[in-house]
């Protein structure tokens, strides 16, 4: 008798503690999914931060999909799918297609210039420098393409590239001469999977952000600051490039001029779930969070984070405040 | 005209070995031997559809071996007569015209024969599916003569046939035979239709041949157990021979002659089996008593199996007989036989 | 009469699986406006879309017929070890995913593949273009052809052609003679499944070639970029195109068998 109430009671203490464990090891509320759409650049950086984020909030479920940043910002405003956070590698986006309505506020947290990509079973890959590289895609006979601009900022920054090109050598001509010996075959939705063709060897030479060549471990050719769009410097210079992409409907359009490739981060006015949402976007904007993973993946951040006016920073949540500066 | 030496065949369940026959020009030889002995795929063999192991076959003095079937001049016919679906009688009797160069007029003279012969008038336009069992064996038999082959090969052609078709077919191919130049090998594993058609025949049994000769000597003189008791020959016991006299299982048996030492087997057909009430004197050496322990209807005849000791005999009676006699199960008879009856090997 | 409880129980599951099947169909074709169909189909490049889908697909169907008709014979003839393998083998394209079977074919016909460098010096393009869709298709739509034909094959019994040997005729009479004119119907099964298949692909053809753009590519990059409305349309013209297409061959099959 005595031994069978022994048991009871240690039956019911080991299934308390089992109950209770997991109380042990939660962080508060953070818990849940989080939404992000993110452009196909941030893929490989946002994986490490969700791996590095997940495993401080066991209880939260990191849910990414990766698109041009245009395509992004269409599903939140047009096809109105569930969304917490947009990460896009071009902040106008957020600022043209989301603020208002979706967003009050928009964080510039990193930059990114283009690079033209190749490996070393690409058509003469052993010529190839910063001063025959437009000589060499005139070829014919040479695969080379960018992803579609009408979806992907990486896109129309390419073409602007090629615009500018253009200008900088003074070669008339030149641009249309490029677009000639691409034609719309080697175009894809997404830089990203312009990769893929190089590796295979079924492309040549793809435009792609400096941050996705060196986390792909690709051979590319560096750009005069010029022409690569990463330097603000030259803001007035890449100005002078335009492209025409699609607007809201079939056979609409608006024009995109050159700027400084400068990424751009939101959280969603009606975001599922906002209260995880900010808890990561704080590890996200931390210097030695986030930020810190950008840097040592070739995309350098801006330590600290950017809000155009202080009227902005009022509008963020508290806990961001101090992760941004008010910076033209 | 057909010539096989030393065939090896390996085709998944079947193995030939070492066969080697001689079939005369014209001859009507049949091929006979229990289901699963290999007769279908020596026949296919000898018409090209299946390849061989080892071994040699001619028509006539010309090696085939190496041949395609096309190449041949070898018809088959098969059991279930393999009629074009698709094409009328007419057109299934013509199929073989399309690659045989025959003058025009003397084709036209053959098909009038062939379906006169076979009785085939009014029925060229219609299609195998609206044809009869009888019907469709006969335009099988048509459109594997029409283009006079040297050879013609029938693999069970009677079998899937009601009975009353049977004659009828039985007929035709005596017919046929006897009007053309063509060589007839014909398989099937019922006897009687070897009696009735063929001259000599072959016993075939698991890819071996067993007895080839005259249908007659087959019948009467079997040459081993398997091949008499393919024949009919019932009683078929093991025995010790010693001069002229045999023992089996204590029984002695007259044979009348002196036997081979080597011999282990005799039997001795039912009809030779003589049954009676009483014991009767006659020229017969071999006189038993002994008791009726089944009696079996086989239709016209009654199978008696008697048992003399530890011997068991069947003899055939008519039912007439039968019912003469007063024969029952259970009551003594005598049994006698004629030594010459009695077979040894 | 009264009927047992068994037919029932048939009859109501095939009307589930009838409606399972239409109702989503009938949605999908009633949703878009008739003014918006108009407006679509003014649209030259989706005309140029579906156009692309049925003709890469009959290609596909045709290479199909071509190469998987002797291979089809030679299975339903023959047996050799190692014959599981190889249908087996066959059937592979209908389970691998199809994004799967894009890269496949893409990392083939590469410079890195040694393929590849074959296909490039004869100047022979994968990525990008109508070849490389039609390569696609015909991946995917061979094991619908074979399985069908093959099926037909086995159900001709080989006395036929044996026959047909022994009165004379080489293999390839005996196959045009007797064979195919058994088999035809059950080649057209094969192929119409084979280019129903190759006409819907997506997953794989989209990796290997954005552009030139098969009709489903076309729904889903209408899709994402402006939404149902402007891909319903085209969705709606394709399924109503394969289906007269399909109609008309299936039509033809009945009209020949009434004849004979």
């Amino acid at each position: 008798m005595k031994e069978r109430s022994g048991y009871k009671w240690l039956m019911y203490g080991v299934v308390a503690i089992v109950l209770l464990l997991p109380c042990g090891k939660s962080f508060g509320d953070t818990t849940g999914k989080i939404i992000i759409f993110n452009a196909g650049s941030l893929t490989i950086p946002l994986a490490k931060m969700e791996k590095v984020f997940e495993s401080r909030y066991p209880k939260v479920d990191i849910i990414r999909e990766a698109a041009g940043s245009r395509k992004c910002a269409r599903k939140i405003t047009d096809l109105k799918k569930p969304c917490d956070i947009m990460a896009s590698a071009d902040y106008t986006v957020i600022d043209q297609l989301l603020i208002p309505a979706y967003a009050d506020w928009n964080i510039r947290f990193a930059t990114n210039r283009l690079v033209l990509c190749y490996t070393n079973k690409s058509e003469y890959a052993k010529e190839v420098n910063a001063q025959n590289w437009y000589k060499i895609l005139l070829k014919k006979g040479v695969v080379w393409g960018h992803s579609d601009p009408n979806l992907d900022p990486c896109g129309y920054r390419s073409v602007m590239v090629l615009q500018l090109t253009e200008k900088y050598y003074k070669i008339p001509g030149l641009y249309q001469r490029l677009i000639d010996n691409r034609p719309k075959t080697n175009i894809r939705p997404k830089s990203v999977e312009l990769v893929a063709l190089l590796q295979t060897g079924n492309m040549d030479y793809a435009w792609e952000y400096r941050s996705v060549a060196v986390q792909h471990e690709l051979k590319f050719v560096e750009l005069p600051d010029q022409i690569n769009l990463g330097n603000y410097k030259y803001d007035t210079f890449y100005k002078k490039a335009v492209v025409k992409v699609t607007g809201e409907k079939p056979r609409t359009f608006l024009n995109k001029k050159g700027k400084s490739c400068t990424y751009g981060i939101t959280l969603l006015k009606n975001a599922p779930n906002a209260q995880a949402a900010t808890a990561f976007m704080q590890y996200m904007l931390d210097p030695q969070g986030g930020l810190k993973i950008l840097k040592e993946m070739g995309q350098p951040p801006f330590i600290p984070c950017r809000v155009p006016t202080a009227e902005m920073k009022a509008r963020l949540p508290k806990a961001m405040r101090d992760l941004v500066e008010v910076r033209e | 005209m057909i010539t096989i030496r030393e065939l090896n065949i390996d085709l998944q369940e079947f193995h030939l070995r070492g066969i080697n026959l001689d079939i005369a020009e014209n001859e009507f030889f049949i091929l006979m031997g229990p289901t699963g002995a290999g007769k279908t795929v020596l026949l296919e063999a000898i018409a090209g559809l299946i390849p061989l192991m080892s071994g040699k076959i001619l028509i006539g003095e010309r090696e085939i071996t190496g041949l395609p079937p096309e190449k041949r001049g070898i018809s088959i016919v098969y059991q279930d007569y393999a009629l074009f679906p698709h094409l009328t009688v007419l057109e299934n009797i013509t199929y073989g015209l399309h690659f045989h160069s025959i003058d025009k007029t003397h084709a036209e003279k053959r098909l009038d024969r062939l379906l006169e012969v076979l009785n085939l008038f009014g029925l060229e336009q219609r299609f195998p599916v609206n044809l009869s069992g009888g019907e469709k064996q006969r335009v099988a038999l048509a459109r594997a003569l029409m283009i006079e082959p040297k050879v013609l090969l029938l693999d069970e052609p009677l079998s899937a046939l009601d009975p009353n078709f049977r004659e009828e077919i039985r007929g035709a191919l005596k017919r046929l035979h006897q009007s053309s130049n063509t060589t007839f090998l014909m398989v099937t594993h019922d006897f009687v239709e070897v009696l009735s058609l063929a001259g000599r025949a072959a016993v075939m049994n698991k890819g071996r041949i067993e007895q080839i000769g005259n249908v007659k000597e087959i019948f009467e003189k079997p040459a081993c157990p398997f091949v008499a008791d393919f024949v009919g020959m019932k009683n078929l016991f093991k025995a010790s021979f010693n001069e002229t006299y045999a023992v089996v299982s204590g029984l002695k048996i007259e044979i009348g002659r002196i036997v081979d030492p080597s011999s282990q087997y005799l039997a001795v057909r039912p009809e030779d089996i003589i049954i009676s009430r009483e014991k009767f004197s006659s020229s017969m050496r071999n006189n038993y008593s002994g008791i009726i322990i089944q009696i079996d209807n086989q239709g016209f005849y009654y199978e008696i199996a008697v048992q003399i000791k530890d011997v068991y005999f069947k003899g055939l009676i008519t039912k007439g007989a039968l019912i003469e006699l007063g024969l029952e199960e259970g009551i003594p008879v005598y049994v006698s036989f004629k030594a010459s009856a009695v077979h040894v090997f | 009469m009264r009927r047992e409880p068994f037919f029932w129980i048939s009859i109501s599951c095939g009307l589930v699986i009838i409606a399972f099947i239409l109702l989503p169909l009938i949605e999908m074709m009633t949703a878009p406006s008739l003014s918006m169909l108009k407006e679509t189909i003014k649209d030259k490049d989706v005309v140029r879309s579906i156009w692309l889908s049925i003709y890469t697909a009959g290609l596909a169907a045709l290479i199909s017929f071509v190469l998987g008709t002797p291979l089809a014979y030679l299975l339903a003839r023959t047996s050799f070890r190692g014959k599981r393998l190889v249908e087996s083998i066959i059937d592979l394209p209908i389970a691998i995913p199809h994004p799967v079977v894009g890269i496949a074919i893409l990392s083939v016909a590469g410079k890195n593949h040694w393929i590849g460098q074959i296909l490039s010096e004869l100047g022979i393009r994968i990525m990008g273009s109508v070849t490389g869709i039609i390569t696609v298709l015909t991946f995917v739509g061979l094991p619908f052809y074979l399985n069908a034909t093959k099926a037909g094959f086995e159900g001709i019994s080989p006395r036929l052609e044996k026959v047909s040997r022994s009165l004379g005729a080489s293999m390839t009479s005996t196959f045009f003679r007797i064979t195919f004119p058994l088999a035809w119907r059950s080649m057209l099964i094969g192929l119409i499944m084979c280019s129903a298949r190759a006409i819907s692909e997506f997953g794989a053809v989209v990796i290997v070639a954005y552009h030139p753009m098969i009709a489903p590519v076309m729904i889903y990059e209408r899709f994402e970029a402006y939404g149902l409305k402007y891909s319903q349309p085209v969705a709606v013209w394709l399924v109503s195109v394969s289906l007269i297409l399909f109609l008309l061959l299936r039509i033809m099959t009945l009209h020949k068998a009434k004849e004979e």
